[in-house]
């Protein structure tokens, strides 16, 4: 599994405050962040739901500290965003963030903070590590399970004019403190909750068969793993289980740190083509092509794959890798089914026509870089796609 | 003939090898994104050893720590090679930056550019998306600059 050769780069840093109503610890964190002028970074749905609530909840807590709120966030945040964005934040004279949302809510603030550092607008900047200092403090405060975003050096930017994607990929950008409060999760619709909980899975199972897989990051996967299997339907069948609700934001926090550190794979390079073109949900891509892509890459990595059937309970003692393998593939249709995942790309809107240029869209996707198997030509891509179509 | 790495004489090598590789010439036949510099920083023992170098003591100003390699690549073709300063270098399309160690490892190829840019053992001021569809050609012109007898100075 790991050999001579093995030599990675591992970092956490993270502050991660976890517990029922933790959120209302907010002002304290960005007190010890030296925050006196906070903005509050959410979107209009979270600030308007009279279900959620978890947006007041936090501006009560950060009190005199609040500075200002912008929630213009949308679900594929824009350049035009970041930049009304970090005008804004100029404009009340912020010094720190904080962020309630899910990923596209973090990545903007992610993409607010890199603009008060270096001016102009953020599509100056795209690019990895490209940052000499730390950026604004952020704290975030996710409301789904989940990106991981909180506990990422990326941030996914779209410019809607050129309609093209920006990666701006830097250390500095990783948020100081990640709170996981379930109660801010509670109200998240079962759709999203499954969504979100197989981007999760998502991203563990291309963690562990990144080319970049390394010990500790498996650790993190494996164990994720364990956690989203069990609760995942749970979270699903009862949304106010606050127990199932907490175990999978721990769960997609441990797998953040996974893939942030071990990379992914061809299924975000899919995922993330798929839903540039066809408007699909990140993580219903997501889970969609995730088995088919441990399908074509179970040649190279049986042998992680039968961790991922063992870590979903499924006894593969005496089976080989492969066999084992292959009972991870069928595990994870199973939890899809399970869920009332869609099943298939044409049940999602896509059409066979754009099969081909999704294909080779998610070859110049960075996330392709570190699957496990090399994937330079786009027929190998195509072949994934049909299966899934 | 050994040349010193980022030396005039081994940049110019490296043009001519990057000119002469067919491999090259297919794999960024596509190319036309615009400049590329690759930014080598130097910290203080290499420093000190340029210093002592015959030839790079003379090539590389004093103060200078860190210097760039622009290549104007079009079409499977390197145009231009030469070397800049840190503040040309950031007019180029793309700016990787790296320390002389990490440049050293990508020419030993126990570093592939575009994963050691992932991994953050090299910086990237640049579109990436554009970068990975090149991922062949970045190997290429690796390759290109393996064919060269290259002294290091801290070798």
């Amino acid at each position: 599994m790991y050999n001579a050769d093995l030599n990675f780069i591992f970092r956490n840093p993270t502050k991660i405050v976890f517990g029922m109503g933790a959120a209302s610890e907010v002002g304290q964190e960005a007190e010890a962040l030296n925050g006196r002028k906070v903005l509050l970074v959410t979107d209009r749905f979270l600030e308007r739901s009279p279900s959620f609530g978890g947006v007041e909840k936090v501006k009560k807590a950060l009190g005199n500290k609040l500075a200002g709120v912008f929630s213009e966030v949308e679900p594929d945040t824009g350049t035009h965003i970041v930049n009304k964005g970090a005008d804004y934040a100029r404009s009340i004279g912020a010094d720190c963030i904080v962020t309630v949302g899910g990923g596209s809510s973090i990545d903007t603030s992610k993409g607010i903070a890199i603009v008060l550092s270096l001016g102009g607008k953020i599509e100056d900047h795209p690019g990895i590590n490209f940052l000499s200092a730390p950026v604004m403090p952020h704290i975030a405060i996710p409301t789904t399970a989940g990106t991981g975003s909180e506990v990422t050096y990326a941030a996914v930017i779209k410019d809607h004019e050129k309609h093209r994607k920006l990666i701006f990929a830097d250390n500095y950008i990783i948020p100081n403190v990640a709170i996981l409060d379930p109660l801010m999760t509670v109200s998240m619709p079962a759709s999203v909750t499954g969504a979100t909980g197989m981007d999760a899975m998502s991203h563990c199972i291309e963690a562990l068969h990144s080319q970049q897989a390394e010990p500790i990051a498996d650790s993190l996967a494996l164990g994720a793993i364990r956690l989203i299997a069990e609760f995942l339907p749970k979270a699903i069948e009862n949304g106010n289980d606050v127990i199932a609700r907490g175990q999978m934001l721990i769960a997609a926090n441990m797998a953040g740190v996974a893939f942030g550190n071990a990379q992914v794979g061809v299924v975000h390079a899919l995922a993330h083509s798929v839903g540039g073109r066809f408007g699909v949900p990140h993580g219903v891509a997501n889970s969609i092509l995730l088995p088919y892509c441990m399908e074509y890459n179970l040649d190279a990595v049986a042998n992680k794959y039968r961790l991922v059937a063992q870590a979903m309970g499924i006894n593969v003692s005496g089976l080989s890798d492969e066999a084992a393998a292959r009972e991870a593939v069928e595990a994870i249709r199973a939890l899809t089914r399970r869920i009332n995942m869609p099943q298939r790309l044409r049940d999602v809107g896509v059409k066979e026509e754009g099969l081909k240029q999704i294909a080779e869209d998610a070859i110049s996707d960075a996330s392709i870089v570190y699957n496990a198997k090399s994937i330079l030509d786009p027929e190998e891509t195509l072949k994934i796609l049909k299966q899934a179509y | 003939m050994a040349y010193t790495f980022l030396s005039e004489e081994w940049i110019a090598a490296f043009k001519e090898k990057i000119n002469s590789n067919p491999n090259y010439r297919e794999s960024g036949s596509k190319w036309e994104h615009g400049t590329i510099a690759l930014v080598m920083q130097f910290d203080q023992d290499i420093l000190s050893k340029i210093k002592s170098d015959p030839v790079l003591s003379k090539q590389i100003k004093e103060g200078e720590t860190a210097v760039g390699i622009w290549l104007d690549l079009y079409h499977g073709e390197c145009r231009e090679a030469k070397k800049v300063s840190v503040e040309e270098a950031q007019n180029a399309k793309f700016v990787i930056t790296g320390e002389y160690a990490r440049w050293k490892m990508v020419l030993k190829k126990e570093l592939e550019p575009v994963k050691g840019m992932m991994q953050g053992k090299l910086k990237l001021k640049g579109d990436m998306p554009t970068i990975v569809r090149f991922v062949k050609a970045a190997q290429d012109l690796v390759d290109s600059a393996t064919m060269i007898e290259t002294k290091f100075v801290d070798e």
